[in-house]
């Protein structure tokens, strides 16, 4: 991070940002440290079964599940809603009005998200996947979650640049994506289930609009504003971008149901059908990203926030076409029910989506604040820990899935032989989740020191007004400017 | 780091990015309509076109109803047969070829190819006292053992009975069981020259 760049009115747009982002990425930075402790615990027991296993609230089935949720609830939601708040703002030039509102919804989501955690811990989980949080916390994010996007929606209305750009739709269908499917999939699996094979069916529909078409909606809509601000190069093409955007929520919404599910055969045939296309919108934005990339003019050092969000579209292709083999059926009578899966989730939600806001918020976020990140060497150095925790837990994970898969299928493999056999695979998973823990923490750490260092200010300023003199009219019109400012 | 709020720091202005106007290459849509038809043909194949009863290995409802028993006369054999196997089977044998001493056999007999009311009559209400079976003298007795069973089962199992091991003597109807059923109710048990 070399240089903050601003003009007048992007000041006033930042400044207006401030205290929602602060909320909204302060809760996820802590959500994001606590969800890799959890992660560690849970991949310790694979060494060491019988650590901390007289804790109740944290045995493998209740840790697991909470450390995937508070990497999801607990960060990536809400630092795509905070990005996707400050692109609209940029985007359309128009300051946040009526702050105050996102500041207490995010609060309010981070509230959610402490509910929900605790319950899994304390045996009260749902018992589906992704949807593990129970009846409280789902109600407290939903309502946190539409006053956000309630907000976004009045901001980008509100656009004094009426011109769209591709980011634009991809985080307006993101908004709307979320409480479409969190509702609907909450009324039929939590307050009313319905019966039978079709619960399955919704869970599984849930998870893949959720892990897939929300994370990229999001995920890609960001990129695809931080590309041409870091290549200097257009975005090769608005249209083409387009073209990713429909085909993208048109089949990826199909996608999540597993060749081998015990349902009719029209609906898992249909969604590996709708995952093949999928490769289309894949193959679009890596299309995008490789023509907007060639012949850039970036010189960004190494670690900076565009090495974050170039891994993360790498992540973002390879994650994609993991989830498409899986698809597939003969990949997936191998690929299902081992270790395959889990590294693909881990890709898909780390490697591709946190990794991209980490450098969005990396660089947006000393500009909404208006200081440089306390500590730029050690979120170079984040990059370095993420990068390589998240292919130290994917790359063992993945080819060991595969071989596992292929033992299980092997009638001549006793079943214990083929689990034993993933062991060393575990152990260097094992190490992957530790550099990530490391990493998460620096970035806690930045974003931390920053809220500190942006609250030290305030309280400094408050001082110098208050001692100064008061027959000083500059004084009191600064007193003015810095409450306009401060103020949500 | 810095201590103060640099907000007011003059600086370049900001650009909002840009997008160019090239249009969608042709290859990808080229690779879309072909992953359309390779798509729609894949679910042509395997999807048994969203009937309900179709699973996986399965692929379609031809499929499936090409594994499912046969209907008319060979479903009422089959049933007939496990009819038999439980009730009749056990002295006539699963051969029909009777058992020495216990029971005479039923395939080639005679009786078999009798008129349906006196066939039926014998499961209905026994048969005692000497009777000759494919020339062979046999004077045993056989209680009633086919008269708790319904119409239907009947019906299946005397169908088995003619239609089994040679015996070409026609299939036999729940009808024409329940018939014979009202013609013999209150008769004794069929005697040895009864249904000549
Ligand atoms: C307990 C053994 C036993 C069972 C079970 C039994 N039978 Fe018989 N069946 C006999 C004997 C014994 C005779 C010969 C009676 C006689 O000598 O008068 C006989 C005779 C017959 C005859 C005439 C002779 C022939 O071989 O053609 C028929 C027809 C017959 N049984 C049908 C049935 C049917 C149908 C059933 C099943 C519902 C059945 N039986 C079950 C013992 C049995």
């Amino acid at each position: 991070m070399n240089k903050i760049s601003k003009k007048s009115n992007s000041g006033e747009v930042d400044a207006s940002l401030r205290v929602p982002l602060l909320a909204l990425f302060g809760g996820a930075a802590f959500w994001l440290v606590v969800s890799s402790v959890l992660a560690m615990i849970a991949s310790i027991k694979f060494h060491a079964p019988d650590f901390l296993a007289n804790c109740p609230w944290l045995t493998y089935g209740r840790v697991q599940p909470a450390a995937d949720d508070a990497l999801l609830y607990g960060f990536c939601i809400p630092a795509g809603l905070g990005v996707a708040l400050w692109l609209f703002a940029q985007l359309g030039r128009a300051p946040l009005r009526g702050a105050i509102v996102p500041v207490v919804a995010a609060k309010l989501w981070h509230l959610g998200v402490l509910v929900g955690l605790t319950g899994i811990l304390s045996g009260n989980s749902t018992g589906f996947a992704w949807l593990e949080f129970p009846r409280a916390g789902s109600i407290i994010l939903l309502f946190a979650y539409l006053l956000l996007a309630l907000w976004a929606m009045m901001n980008f209305a509100a656009r004094r640049e009426r011109a769209l750009f591709p980011s634009h739709w991809f985080l307006v269908a993101a908004l709307f994506w979320f409480p479409w499917i969190y509702s609907t999939a909450n009324l039929f699996l939590v307050a009313w289930p319905v019966r039978g094979v079709v619960q399955a069916i919704i869970g599984w529909w849930f998870a893949g609009n959720l892990l897939f078409v929300w994370l990229a909606l999001v995920g890609i809509g960001t990129a695809f504003y931080f590309l041409p601000k870091f290549s200097g190069r257009p975005l090769q093409s608005y249209y083409l971008a387009l073209f990713a955007f429909w085909t993208l929520i048109l089949f990826g919404t199909w996608c999540g149901i597993p060749p081998g599910a015990p349902v009719p055969a029209w609906m898992p045939v249909l969604s590996s059908f709708a995952a093949v296309l999928t490769v289309v919108p894949v193959l679009a934005v890596a299309a995008i990203a490789w023509q907007t990339l060639c012949g850039s003019t970036n010189c960004e050092p190494k670690g900076g926030p565009f090495c974050f969000i170039r891994f993360g579209l790498m992540s973002f292709v390879l994650s994609s076409l993991m989830l498409i083999a899986m698809a597939c059926p003969r990949i997936s009578q191998v690929t299902e029910f081992t270790w395959f899966g889990p590294a693909q989730t881990q890709l898909q939600l780390y490697g591709f989506f946190a990794m991209t806001m980490f450098g969005a918020i990396y660089y947006l976020l000393p500009r909404a604040v208006g200081f440089e990140l306390p500590f730029p060497k050690l979120a170079r150095l984040q990059f370095w820990l993420s990068m390589f925790g998240v292919l130290l837990f994917i790359v063992p994970l993945a080819i060991g899935g595969v071989e596992q898969g292929m033992k299980l299928n092997n009638p001549n493999i006793a079943f214990m032989d083929a689990t034993k056999a993933m062991l060393p695979f575990l152990r260097t998973s094992t190490i992957g989740l530790l550099l990530i823990l490391l990493g998460n923490s620096l970035f806690a750490l930045n974003i931390f020191a920053m809220t500190f260092v942006w609250e030290k200010s305030l309280v400094k300023k408050a001082f110098t007004v208050v001692t100064a003199p008061l027959e000083k009219p500059s004084a009191s019109a600064s007193l003015r400017r810095d409450q306009g400012e401060v103020k949500v | 780091m810095s201590d103060e709020l640099k907000s007011n720091i003059s600086q370049p202005p900001d650009a909002g990015p840009t997008a160019s106007r090239s249009t969608v290459p042709i290859w990808i849509i080229l690779l879309t309509l072909l992953l359309l038809f390779l798509g729609a043909v894949y679910f042509d194949r395997h999807s048994g076109w969203f009937d309900k009863q179709v699973y996986a290995p399965y692929t379609s409802a031809d499929e499936l109803a090409s594994y499912q028993p046969k209907s008319g006369e060979a479903s009422m054999l089959a049933h007939g047969k496990a009819v038999y196997e439980t009730y009749c089977g056990l002295c006539h044998g699963s051969d029909g070829l009777g058992k020495p001493a216990q029971a005479p056999p039923l395939a080639g007999s005679e009786w078999a190819a009798k008129d349906i009311t006196s066939l039926a009559r014998i499961p209905l209400a026994g048969l005692n006292g000497p009777i000759q079976v494919k020339g062979r003298d046999w004077n045993l007795s056989m209680a009633p053992m086919g008269a708790s069973l319904s119409d239907a089962d009947l019906a299946a199992v005397l169908t088995c009975i003619r239609e089994s091991w040679g015996n070409k003597n026609g299939a036999v109807s729940a009808d024409e069981v329940k018939a014979a059923r009202a013609a013999i109710s209150g008769h004794p048990p069929a005697a040895p020259n009864s249904p000549k």
